[in-house]
Order: structure tokens, then C-alpha cells, then sequence
């Protein structure tokens, strides 16, 4: 319903200075459950804080903030700067009538102003009339349904918006619920429901309903509605809606309509006194149901209560009965689940699985607990009881140890045992912590040993090898050592004087040593080897002169064996210096 | 040096090295642990599991670590309600004994206790896992050992060649299979870390900070691995593959993958 822009009622306030204050509805008349805008004005001048207005039965008053704007208006050589500061408050109607705005006072720099008061229209909601509802006049209207006239503070109920379109609407779309004016009621969750068809003087309709849930929250008077829907309709031109073809190829008349529903209103009732223990505000028709196990446990075992509460009514309100009171249990946080079947929360399940487990082997039942709330149909509060159960508590330590922690090795899973495994008495043996052996310089330092010793083994083996398969060397490393263990016979016969054993050695010596160099037997080494063969290998001349005289010495020695120590030491000396040097040849 | 005096020295070194995971004296835990036991005895579950973490305090202090003291300390958590806590404490016991069957029982007991998503370890980390890091390190090194011993042999004694060339084989392939497992267990011990939720209300948020929004409900006990940190936050994740962000006074944080 479109309303008529209307003129604003301006009340110029009076003021001793430049300073005016001016109040203003942007429209004289409205419908119920509409909102008008109320304006302060103040031009050269503003008030401290919010100006305050008087609650006015029958309207909602919201403050919606403060503007500034400020001119300046050249006027030849002077300038005039007018600063204008606006509060705005959105009234909205909530019952038909006309309300008085009464006068404003407001004081500013110690100047009091004061506005005109105000008059406000406000009509009926414009929903059509039952008799314009029934006889089928109307191409479209609401209906507020609520099923109950009473409810009790914190009962929840489902209202249904009921959208009728008439035959001649052959489609409609983009509905929007911009006000739904609830005085005394929260409201929950919307939803659309399936569509239905019904008759209303001799025209069809069909019906869009949309279930809305609203709690009561106070006792008294409670009002729902008005309501305004907006909404696209399409309808069918003249002689159009009966014939399916029509339909088809002809799209109709588009049309933005505004709908508007009758308030409904419903007595809030206060819940009777002397609730009984354990209710909880839970509010509707319940029943419920307790399924618990296992009955025979070791103290500490967990036992799982499943308390189904089944039935109509809000299900987000049901809590689990109270169990703190059990003695020789510890319980644990419940976890709740709920299952509604009607989409709004209103029926279904609400499962809560409680955990609690005895304590001590002298607890022997599941002690009784009780769920209480309000049948608001029968008028009065209902508990519901689940008796105690027996169950058998073994103490922990008296049940054989569970399989699972005795036959448990290296298993992936271990299997969990019935109950955790009593603390241990022996301390047993500590381990030292600190940096892990694999980063310990030490310890890696000890990993290189077997890598050395199998370098040093192969190295071993490669020189054994080596001189396995070198007979020349082999004998080389051989003649090496007999000529130093030959040089000590040499001193030692030097030292006693005989001369004959003392030739004959270092003859044997000669003959080795210069063998070895020649590659032949040594029993084929004469004297003449040495200018024969022995220049070919670079000696040294001094050291051929050497083994020349060696030899003569020798030769010499079997004639006239005789000779004082001092004279073969030197010998000795002389053939260990030419012993040296004949080693150092290169063959 | 000659070969036998060579292999003598390396078997000597060996030992030494085997037997260097120290194992000091528990004289001065014994009087803390005893106190606390009584105290878990006499139902004192809150007072009991003070004295075994003073105790443990005490024992790192020390430089030592005692599962016992991990494990009873456990079992007072479990008793308190703190499935986290206990959660943690068994596993810091298992870190240091992860064969013992007790210790493993009351784990898994208490965390089929826990609700919610949580991370588990798969059945190849459980296996890797049921070595303890040192052990695994001292098992390779005397595999390592043991192949460059035989191979030292070959070349001291080629005609045993013949012979050892089988165990030889063996022996090698243990050394390449541990020290695989090794590799996994560093990375697991040096890389990967893990967390247990300790707090029954814990949130996971979109960012570090306090004002991000809430991404998840995190139930005590549930153990998540942490992907990332900042100041005193942790980003962590959970078994379903969830991702938030949680302060660090909510979680207990454990090493391992």
C-alpha cells in the first residue's frame, strides 16, 4: 500500500538569538507496523548530548543518529556560515490511533527552546476484512495463524504466515518479510511449507504458507503482527487462466503488490510456582528413554548412559538431568544430539551420551535421576523417573591383568586394555637424557675405527699381494735384512779376531748384495761382475773401487788370514758403506 | 699392529660404544617418587601427580629421565581427567621404553577416551617407533660395525672369503635397512612434532591472534601435528584434515612425527 508523501509539519521554535530548533515528521500519516522519521533540527547550535524523547504508548521510538551540515553564503564583503545539526528517531506504529508529539524543551548555551508539538495518524494495518477475504475478491492477502491463543513465558509454538493467491495469478516470486512486528515474542526460524489449494467464495486459491517459530517472553498481553510482505505477482490477462495453452504462450501482467496482515494477539501466561527439582525450563510434551552399559565393570571403567528424550516442544531448551549429586562417581561432560523431524525444531530426538564411571568397588547401582518439565496442555509439571540400576564394580586391582597389556609386544595397535594399569612402585632404572647419540661428536668420531681398520687391512692385503707376485722384490727386502744381520756377524767376528770366519762373511755378503743388484745367483758373483756389470748400473766409481778392494781383501784373506781387529772394523765399516750405496742403485 | 691385535681393538670399541647409553643411579628420585605413589594411593590424584612432575622436574635437572615416573604420573592425569596430560606423560614414557606393554595398554586405553578427530600414528611409524632413537642409532652402528669387520676379515683372511660371504650379505642389507629406518626416525625425531591438546574448552582459530575467527572445537586429549609456529602460536592439524590455529598454553608438545 503506497501512503501519501505527506508535508512536514514544521514548528519554527522560538529563540532569543540566531539559534532555532526545529522538529519534523517526514509524514503526518502512517499504517501500523510502518515507520515515520522524526527530525531535530538545530541550526547555529546543538545540544550537548542525544536529545531525549517521552515514551508514547502505542509507538517504538529508535534513535538513529546525528548529521552535520554546515554552509557558507557570500553575501558582498561578509560571509555567513550557517551550521545545521540534525537527530533523527525512526517511529514505528505498532497500534492504530492518532498520538500527540509532545512539545520539546531543550536547552542550548543557556537559551531554552522549545519545538511544536506533533500529531501522528496511524491507521489500521490495511489488511483486507474477513468478508473481503472470504468472498474472494482479493487477487492476493496474508493470514497470521497462531494455533494457540495462550502460551507461557519460554513455551515456543509455530506461527504460520499464510500467503493466498487467487486463480487469476499465475505466478509469483521475489517475496520478501521486510516487518514482522512481535510485541512479548522472539522469533526463530523461518521456512517454507508445501503449498495447498482451498476455496473462498467461488474462486480458488492457492496457499504459500511460511512457518515462522516464536517464543513467548513475557506474561501479559503479547502482539504478532502486523505483518508486511512484498512481493511479485504475474497475472493473467482477461480470459487467460483457464486455458492451459493461453498460459504457455502468454506471460501475463507483472505486478509489484504489498501485502499486509491483521495483528494477532495472545495471552502470555506465567509459569505456575513450585516447579519441581530438576526442571530445567523445558516445555512441551516429552518422554524418555535410558539405555546404560556395561553393568559389570573394574572401579574406574567407563559407563555410557544414552538419555533419549523424545517429543514436541523446543528441543534446544532440554538438558540433561542433573546427575551431580551421584556419589562414588565421576562424571563427565555430556554430549547431546538432536534429530528434529519437523524442520523447525519443535519435534523429534534429543540423545545425550553421558559418560560417567564408579569410582570404588562400593558403589552398586546406577543411582535413579529424574527429567522434569511443563505440559503446558495439561497445565501443570511432569517428571519423568528412570529407577536405579544395579551394576557389580570390581575393585581395579582385583581382576586379572587385562590380555592386552600382558601379550602386548610390538604390536602396531595395542588393544586397549579394560582399565588403565595401577602405577608402578619401582622407580627401576633412569636413562640418561640430553643431545641423542647420532649428534654426540664422540660417538661418530668412534663410527670412522671400523672404516680405518678395514682401510688398513686392505692396504695389507694389497702390499702382501704385491710382493707375492715380485720375486725380485721379495729378494731384495730379503738381501736388505741379511746384510744387517750380516754387518752384526761382521762386528762381532771384528771384535774376537777371526779373520777367517770374518772374510768368509763378508765374501757371503758381497755375493748376496751384488746378486740381488744383478738379478743373477749369487754364487755366480766374482770379482769380475764389477767392472763387467756393475758400471752398466751407474755405480758410483768410488763405490766399484770400494768393491774392488772388498773383494782383494777377501782374496787376500786366505793367504794371510791374520789381521787385528781395528783393521777389519774398518773393513766392515767399508763394506756397509758400499752396501749402502749399492741398495740405493736403481735396477 | 698386526690383524688380530687390529680386530681385538675394533670388537673392544664396539662394546664400549654399546654400552655408552648412560644409566645413572635413582637414589635421589626414590624419595619424590615413593611420596607421590603414597599419595596416588590414598586417592590424593591432584597431589599425586604435583610429586611426579616435581619428580621429573628434578630428574631432567639431573640430566636423566625415568618412563616410571612418566607413567605414574600418567595414570594420576587420567585419574584428574586430564586425558591430554596423560596422553602426554604416556607418551614420554613410551619415548623412552616403546616396547613396554603397560606403558602401551594405558595409552591406548586413554586414547579411546578421547573424542573428536585426532592424528594416529600409522602402522609404519608405529613399527619405526617401537625403537627408541638411541636404540635405533646404537642398531645401525652395529651393523655398520659388523660389515666393515667382515670385510676386514676378507682381507686379512682371504680364505675365509667362502665362508663369510652369505652372513656378510646379511649383514650389509641389515645395515642399508637400519640405516633407513634410522633416516626416518631422525627426520621423525628432528623435524616432525606433535601436540596434545590439554585444555577441555581448546578452539582452533583462523590466525595467531586472539580476535581471528573460530575455525574448530578441539577436544582434550586429541593429537594433532604441528605444521607451523608463530610468537606463541602453533598452526596445527588434526585427523580429518582440519587446519587452525591454537595458543601454546592450550597444548603439550611432543617430538615425533
Amino acid at each position: 500500500m503506497l501512503l501519501a508523501l505527506v508535508a512536514g509539519c514544521f514548528c519554527w521554535g522560538w529563540t532569543a538569538s540566531a539559534i532555532t530548533f526545529t522538529a519534523t515528521l517526514d509524514r503526518n500519516s502512517i499504517a501500523v507496523g510502518e515507520t515515520a522519521t522524526l527530525s531535530l533540527t538545530f541550526q547555529d547550535g546543538a545540544p550537548d548530548g542525544t536529545p531525549a524523547l517521552p515514551p508514547i504508548d502505542g509507538l517504538d521510538i529508535a534513535y538513529e543518529g546525528p548529521s552535520t551540515q554546515t554552509s557558507f553564503v557570500f553575501n558582498g564583503a561578509t560571509t555567513e556560515n550557517t551550521s545545521t545539526t540534525t537527530h533523527n528517531f525512526a517511529v514505528t506504529a505498532k497500534k492504530p490511533g492518532t498520538y500527540q508529539i509532545p512539545a520539546l524543551s531543550i536547552e542550548i548555551n543557556g537559551v531554552r527552546l522549545s519545538s511544536q508539538p506533533l500529531t501522528l495518524t496511524v491507521t489500521g494495518s490495511g489488511a483486507p476484512t474477513a468478508e473481503e477475504m472470504n468472498n474472494g475478491s482479493q487477487v492476493a492477502f496474508v493470514k497470521l495463524v497462531l494455533p494457540k491463543k495462550e502460551m507461557y513465558v519460554g513455551e515456543t509454538a509455530v506461527a504460520e504466515l499464510q500467503i493466498w493467491l487467487r486463480d487469476d495469478v499465475i505466478n509469483f516470486g521475489n517475496l520478501q518479510l521486510p516487518n514482522l512486528t512481535a510485541d512479548g515474542f522472539n522469533l526463530g526460524k523461518m521456512s517454507m511449507r508445501p503449498r495447498s489449494r482451498a476455496q473462498a467464495g467461488n474462486r480458488l486459491y492457492t496457499i504459500a504458507p511460511v512457518a515462522i517459530t516464536v517464543t513467548a517472553i513475557k506474561s501479559g498481553t503479547l502482539t504478532l503482527g502486523p505483518l508486511t510482505a512484498q512481493m511479485t505477482i504475474v497475472l493473467a490477462f482477461n480470459g487467460q487462466n483457464g486455458d492451459p495453452l493461453q498460459r504457455f504462450f502468454n506471460q501475463g501482467e507483472r505486478k509489484d503488490i504489498t501485502l499486509n496482515s491483521d495483528t494477532y494477539n495472545v495471552q502470555g501466561l506465567n509459569l505456575p510456582p513450585n516447579a519441581p527439582a530438576g526442571f530445567t525450563g523445558a516445555i512441551g510434551r516429552f518422554q524418555m528413554n535410558v539405555a546404560e552399559g556395561p553393568t559389570t565393570v573394574n572401579a574406574g571403567d567407563p559407563i555410557t548412559l544414552h538419555v533419549r528424550i523424545q517429543g514436541s516442544g523446543a528441543l534446544d531448551t532440554v538438558k540433561m538431568p542433573d546427575l551431580s549429586g551421584w556419589n562414588g562417581f565421576k562424571i563427565y561432560p555430556a554430549s547431546a544430539k538432536t534429530e528434529s523431524s519437523d524442520g523447525q525444531g519443535l519435534e523429534g530426538t534429543k540423545t545425550f551420551e553421558e559418560i560417567v564411571t564408579p569410582q570404588n568397588a562400593d558403589v552398586r547401582a546406577i543411582p535413579a535421576f529424574s527429567f522434569a518439565y511443563f505440559d503446558p496442555e495439561r497445565r501443570q509439571y511432569q517428571t519423568l523417573s528412570q529407577a536405579a540400576v544395579p551394576i557389580v564394580v570390581h575393585a581395579a586391582g582385583a581382576l586379572p591383568m587385562p590380555s592386552a597389556t600382558t601379550t602386548v609386544k610390538t604390536t602396531d595397535n595395542p588393544a586397549a586394555p579394560a582399565d588403565i594399569l595401577p602405577v608402578k612402585q619401582d622407580l627401576g632404572p633412569v636413562i640418561a637424557t640430553g643431545t641423542p647419540l647420532l649428534l654426540r661428536p664422540g660417538f661418530l668420531a668412534w663410527q670412522s675405527l671400523p672404516v680405518l681398520a678395514f682401510l688398513a687391512a686392505l692396504i695389507w692385503r694389497r702390499r702382501t699381494d704385491s710382493l707375492a707376485n715380485n720375486p725380485r722384490l721379495r729378494r731384495q727386502r730379503a738381501v736388505v735384512q741379511l746384510v744387517q744381520a750380516g754387518m752384526a756377524d761382521l762386528r762381532k767376528f771384528a771384535g774376537e779376531n777371526n779373520s777367517e770366519q770374518f772374510f768368509a762373511t763378508l765374501f757371503r755378503l758381497l755375493q748376496e748384495q751384488l746378486g740381488e743388484r744383478l738379478d743373477c745367483p749369487a754364487s755366480a758373483i766374482t770379482e769380475s761382475v764389477v767392472d763387467d756389470r756393475l758400471a752398466t748400473l751407474k755405480a758410483q766409481p768410488a763405490t766399484l773401487a770400494a768393491l774392488r778392494e772388498l773383494f782383494q781383501l777377501c782374496n787376500q784373506a786366505r793367504y794371510a788370514p791374520v789381521r787385528d781387529p781395528q783393521e777389519l772394523a774398518a773393513v766392515a765399516a767399508k763394506f756397509e758403506t758400499a752396501a749402502r750405496e749399492l741398495q740405493a742403485l736403481k735396477v | 699392529m698386526n690383524a688380530r691385535s687390529l680386530i681385538l681393538t675394533c670388537s673392544l670399541a664396539a662394546l664400549l660404544m654399546l654400552t655408552a647409553v648412560g644409566r645413572v643411579c635413582a637414589a635421589d628420585l626414590n624419595g619424590p617418587f615413593d611420596a607421590a605413589n603414597k599419595l596416588y594411593a590414598e586417592g590424593k590424584y591432584a597431589a599425586a601427580a604435583d610429586g611426579y612432575e616435581q619428580a621429573i622436574r628434578q630428574a631432567q635437572a639431573a640430566g636423566v629421565a625415568s618412563p616410571v615416573l612418566y607413567f605414574n604420573a600418567g595414570n594420576a592425569e587420567f585419574k584428574l581427567g586430564h586425558l591430554g596430560r596423560a596422553i602426554a606423560a604416556y607418551r614420554q614414557a613410551a619415548l623412552l621404553t616403546p616396547r613396554d606393554s603397560e606403558v602401551l595398554g594405558n595409552l591406548a586405553f586413554v586414547r579411546n577416551q578421547v573424542q573428536g578427530a585426532t592424528v594416529r600414528p600409522s602402522p609404519w611409524q608405529s613399527w619405526v617407533g617401537s625403537l627408541s632413537f638411541n636404540e635405533g642409532t646404537c642398531l645401525t652402528a652395529g651393523f655398520f660395525w659388523l660389515t666393515f669387520i667382515l670385510l676386514g676379515l676378507k682381507q686379512i683372511w682371504p680364505a675365509l672369503a667362502p665362508r663369510l660371504r652369505g652372513i656378510t650379505q646379511i649383514i650389509i642389507c641389515a645395515t642399508v635397512l637400519s640405516g633407513a629406518v634410522l633416516a626416518v626416525q631422525s627426520y621423525s625425531h628432528f623435524r616432525g612434532q606433535t601436540a596434545v591438546v590439554t585444555d577441555a574448552n581448546a578452539m582452533a582459530l583462523s590466525g595467531p591472534y586472539k580476535d581471528a575467527v573460530n575455525a574448530f572445537a578441539l577436544h582434550d586429549g586429541a593429537e594433532l601435528s604441528v605444521l607451523d609456529r608463530h610468537d606463541d602460536w602453533l598452526q596445527v592439524t588434526d585427523g580429518s584434515g582440519r587446519i587452525g590455529w591454537l595458543p601454546g598454553n592450550q597444548l603439550e608438545l611432543l617430538p615425533g612425527a
